[in-house]
């Protein structure tokens, strides 16, 4: 019994560091699409973190909600909002790579 | 006993390596790297939910996990057809 | 421990390992292409020895049939979305990695 929760405990230690750093980053992301892919990884943990609760209900409300739909509907505003930052500043992007290291 | 040690055991294995993989979304290159990420952390979530529904007993977490199965590929379809900008840039 | 049970856990470690392996490549690959390709591994190979783990400990056969719709589900969508990003990235002219 003891062992099992002590593994439990963990478990919720680990989900509950991992949120806070993942609401920071997001809330600190100069970089839109960045912020929204951490937002969806967001969504995910906290559907996680209401199971360890105790509430499937608001689990499924969660998963549907937060990690499915409004992650889309976030990546659809971002593209209308991509052309006006693109005329405003034309060439200032350089390159991204698509290899590193 | 040992089998519900082994599932709690395994979702936060699963849990770790998920968080390894932030370091994906946050360093990605390309916006398709983060997006892939994404997806990864839908699959460890369903496997980690099916995890904890034979460990705690809990057989309405399957159906959570039904849910994320079925809408993992909603947001990773809307970037593809909608989101995937910042690459298209670098190439024209 | 029964039989059933040593199954069990033969299969959850090997798909632990499987998700292990998918991470790693997620954070060790080069490029897109590479990526998707450790990704994809993860996800069918990874959830379906979970899924079947899991199935033998499974208390009815609805239970069992939940558990492979969700894999069926995932197998699904892991399919068509590498699919999607792998002919979306040619057309945006992302190179292959070269030694």
């Amino acid at each position: 019994m003891e062992a099992l929760t002590q593994l439990q405990l963990a478990f919720d230690a680990v989900l509950g560091l991992a949120l806070l750093w993942l609401a920071w980053q997001t809330l600190a992301s100069p970089e839109l699409f960045r912020a929204i892919v951490l937002f969806i990884a967001f969504g995910l943990l906290m559907a996680l973190a209401w199971v360890r609760l105790e509430a499937p209900d608001v689990a499924l409300a969660e998963a549907a909600i937060g990690a499915g739909l409004t992650g889309a509907l976030l990546l659809t505003a971002l593209s209308r909002l991509e052309p006006k930052n693109k005329s405003k500043i034309p060439h200032s992007k350089k390159p991204e790579s698509e290899v590193d290291e | 006993m040992f089998m519900e040690m082994l599932y709690i055991g395994m979702a936060l294995f699963l849990l770790l390596t998920l968080v390894a993989g932030l370091w994906r979304i946050l360093r990605g290159p390309t916006a398709a790297d983060r997006m892939l990420a994404a997806q990864l952390f839908g699959t460890t979530a369903v496997a980690c939910l099916l995890l904890l529904a034979q460990a705690l007993e809990q057989p309405p977490l399957r159906d959570v996990a039904l849910v994320f199965a079925l809408l993992a590929v909603v947001a990773a379809v809307a970037f593809v057809r909608r989101a995937w900008v910042a690459d298209r840039e670098t190439e024209e | 421990m029964s039989v059933s049970d040593i199954i069990t856990t033969i299969l959850l470690i090997a798909g632990a390992a499987f998700f292990l392996v998918g991470t790693v490549g997620l954070l060790r690959f080069p490029d897109v292409y590479t990526r998707l390709h450790a990704l994809t591994k993860a996800d069918n190979v990874g959830l379906g020895l979970m899924v079947a783990g899991l199935a033998l400990q499974a208390e009815s056969w609805a239970v069992v049939g939940k558990l492979l719709l969700i894999w069926c589900l995932v197998l699904l969508a892991g399919a068509s979305v590498a699919h999607l990003v792998t002919v979306v990235a040619r057309q945006r002219g992302i190179k292959l990695w070269k030694r």
